[in-house]
This record gives C-alpha cells, structure tokens and sequence, in this order.
C-alpha cells in the first residue's frame, strides 16, 4: 500500500491548474438555454398543437404549464446546486412549491375531466407521437445533466440524482403539453405524473453507473 | 492583519491541535482559528491555479485533520489510513469545485465525510460476509484437528511400515515415500508391476489398520 506522503506527493505532480465551476444559477442556465434550443428546435420541425392560443387563455392548463416550467426552472439550479460538496441538501426543496402546484393543477384537472376521453379512445399515432416527443426532449436534456455534473459521482450523486431527473421531466413534460393535444384526463395523469415518476425512477437507477462511464472519459 | 505570524503558527501546529474536538463544530468548520482555514482557502486557491507548493502544503496540513475525522470512526490505523487517502484522492479529483470566494473547512468537511461513510458501508459488508482467520482459530482441542505435520509423525509412520511384512514394506516405501514410478521400482525390486501395485494395495491397507488400533487406543 502506497503511504500517505507518497500519496500527496503524486497528486501534487499530478497537479494541472484547473478551471473553476461557474456559479450553479450560471451552469443552471447554460443547462435551460440549452433545453430551450431543444424545444425550439422540436417546435419548428413539429409545429406546435393548434389550439394552444385558445388553451393557454384557460387559467388551469397556463397556470399548469407556468408549473411544470418553474419546476423544471427550480429543479435544474437545485441540481447545480448540491452538486457542490459543501452546500445544503435542503436545496432540493426549492423546486418544491412548483411541483406541488403542478401536480395539483393536473389532479384538478382529472377530477372535473375524468370523462372526457373520446368515444374512439386515444390513437396510437397520438401516443406513439407523443412518446417521440417525450425521447427527443427528455434524452439530450439528461445528457447534458450527466455530461455537466460529471464531478458529482464521487459526491452525493443521489441528490443531484433525484433533482437532476425531475428537472428533465418536468422540462419534457412542458414541452409535451406545448406540442400535443393531449387533453384526455388519464394520459394527461400517464404523461405528466407517469413520465416524471418513470424519469426520476430511471434517472436514480442508472446515474451513477452513467455518470462513472462519463466520468471516466 | 498580521499575516506572517498567523500564517506561520497554522504549518506547524502538531497534530492534536489541528484536530478538533467535535463532530458538530467541525461540521461548521467554525472551531479551527480563521487563520488557518484562510490558508487552506489561498491554497486551495494558488493550487486551481497550478502552484504545485501551495498543493502540497495544503495537502500536508489537512492529513493530520483528516486523520482526527477518520479516527472517530475506524479504530484499525490501516483503515484511517484508507480513509485519509481516498478523501485526498477526492480531493484531488473535485478540486475545481471548490469556490475560493466560500469557506474551506465545510467543502473539505463534507467530502471527508462521504468518503468516511463509503468506508463504514464497506466495511459493514466485509463485516456481514467475511470472518476474520486470527491465530486462535487454527488450534482446537482434539489432536485431530491440528493439521500441521510435526516431526513425530513422520517417525510414528517410519515406525508403522516397520511392521510390515517385508514385501509390502518394499512395495510402500519406494512407490509412496520415494515416489518412484511402477516401471522404476519393478526395476529396482525385480518384482512385477502386478505385483508391486497388490503389495502397496494390501501394505496401505494394514498401515490404516495399524493406525485404527492406534487411534482407538489413544
């Protein structure tokens, strides 16, 4: 076993200078410039759903959307945030108050519409349109998560876990709501509570063994 | 401020002084004098900026508090040792978090104690799995259990194929004591191989009789 001060004396020839981390609000914001290239990007291949102006004078469903945006908003910077060794774990309640007002639009929403699904029942096209959307938003955004809290695995990764996956759901469900018609009120429950629960479930299970793998790069 | 004699008094301060007592202090990292973490902040800060002498000594002044924080929780000082170790390679690692502008003490604090409780989960599974072999465990109370060849038994052997008749006692010592091959001792003996293989048979055979009596009388 190497001793103590060969250790040292290793890692001090070792030593490259480094380049500090911005701030957390600043890599947050990097992060969400990019989420909102991606979601143009989809808006203009896509196009956006065709009543979204007339959806978005509803109170419920522009309070919901300004909800589930906040949470990926908030998310995201408590991700940046106790990433870093020597900041508080109680960051991961910031995005708190928005989810629980997002989650309480959708539950609204299911208890005066949990009727309304069509006589036809959902298309697959629909939900298979949908699951598209759903990879194409959700994939890059985690990415660019692992890719910039690649630090994090030898820290608390599973903080930055749970508030790094909620961020890109609720960033993807946001963009889901933007681009489909979805109003049915149980694949609105399936997307938005199922995809987030299914993200951050997944997110936990794999990030650290991704994050080694991009770690070690 | 006077700098040069706050600076110096930190570099040398043995080991129990660097350690602070408790572990919710130390938390805080408000126990050690200002100076000193202020030292390891500029460190910290020269060494982001490639001062390899600001890294070693700030490496070398955090061991023996790091040490005070793994020895709370390891008694072996080969486990403290590990512990110190992995911190520094994390250290090292992570150093580019490390924001100049914030305390030092709570940054190194909270990567010393992660790599602590890396080190008690593992030990807790090598605990559950794995029993240590100490020198007690190798000697039991009945004579058959000690495995280790002594010099009396070679004699009791030497003894027992004594007693042999003198063709079996041929056939065992050069095919098993000296190892020769069949056609060898066929050669040496002028016996038949037929004949060497029935003697060693029946000669094994009388020596586990001879040992049986033995065992029973003891």
């Amino acid at each position: 076993m190497i001793t103590t001060p060969d250790l040292i004396e290793s890692l001090v020839a070792g030593a490259k200078p480094v380049r500090r981390l911005r701030p957390p609000a600043a890599r947050a914001a990097l992060w969400l410039l990019f989420a909102a290239a991606i979601v143009s990007l989809l808006a203009v291949s896509h196009g956006l759903r065709p009543d979204l102006g007339a959806r978005l004078g509803q109170p419920l469903f522009a309070t919901g959307l300004a909800a589930s945006l906040l949470t990926g908003v908030l998310a995201a910077v408590a991700a940046f945030i106790v990433s870093l060794p020597d900041r508080s774990r109680l960051w991961l309640l910031l995005p708190a108050p928005a989810l629980a007002l997002w989650v309480s639009t959708i539950s609204y929403e299911c208890l005066t519409e949990w009727v309304s699904i069509r006589p036809d029942g959902v298309a697959l096209g629909e939900a298979a349109d949908c699951f598209a959307t759903l990879v194409l938003t959700s994939v890059p955004l985690w990415l660019a998560m692992l890719l910039m809290l690649r630090h994090v695995a030898l820290l608390r990764s599973a903080a930055a876990a749970v508030a790094a996956s909620l961020a890109v759901a609720a960033i993807a469900s946001t963009a889901l709501a933007l681009f489909h018609d979805l109003d049915a009120s149980v694949m609105i429950l399936m997307w938005n509570l199922g995809t987030a629960a299914l993200l951050v479930g997944l997110g936990s299970a794999f990030w650290e063994r991704m994050l080694f793998w991009v770690a070690s790069r | 401020m006077p700098s040069s004699s706050h600076n110096r008094g930190p570099d040398s301060t043995p080991v129990a002084e660097a350690a602070p007592s408790s572990a919710p202090h130390s938390r805080s990292g408000q126990e050690r004098p200002p100076a000193r973490e202020l030292d390891w902040s500029v460190y910290m800060a020269r060494a982001q900026g490639g001062d390899r002498e600001a890294y070693r000594r700030l490496l070398q002044d955090v061991t023996p508090y790091l040490r005070s924080i793994a020895a709370r929780h390891f008694r072996n000082s080969g486990d403290i040792e590990d512990a110190v170790q992995e911190v520094l390679l994390t250290v090292h690692a992570v150093r580019h978090t490390y924001d100049p502008a914030r305390p030092f003490g709570p940054w190194l604090v909270a990567i010393a104690n992660r790599r602590v409780v890396d080190g008690l989960r593992r030990q807790g599974r090598s605990r559950a799995r794995e029993v240590a072999l100490e020198t007690e465990h190798e000697t039991f109370a009945a004579p058959q259990a000690n495995l280790a060849e002594t010099a009396s038994d070679g004699r009791v052997l030497r003894d027992a194929i004594e007693q042999l008749p003198p063709g079996q006692r041929d056939a065992v010592r050069m095919l098993k004591l000296r190892e020769m091959s069949l056609k060898e001792a066929a050669a040496a003996s002028g016996m038949s191989v037929a004949a060497l293989k029935v003697a060693t048979h029946r000669g094994l055979k009388n020596l586990r009789k001879i040992f049986g009596r033995q065992g029973g009388k003891t």
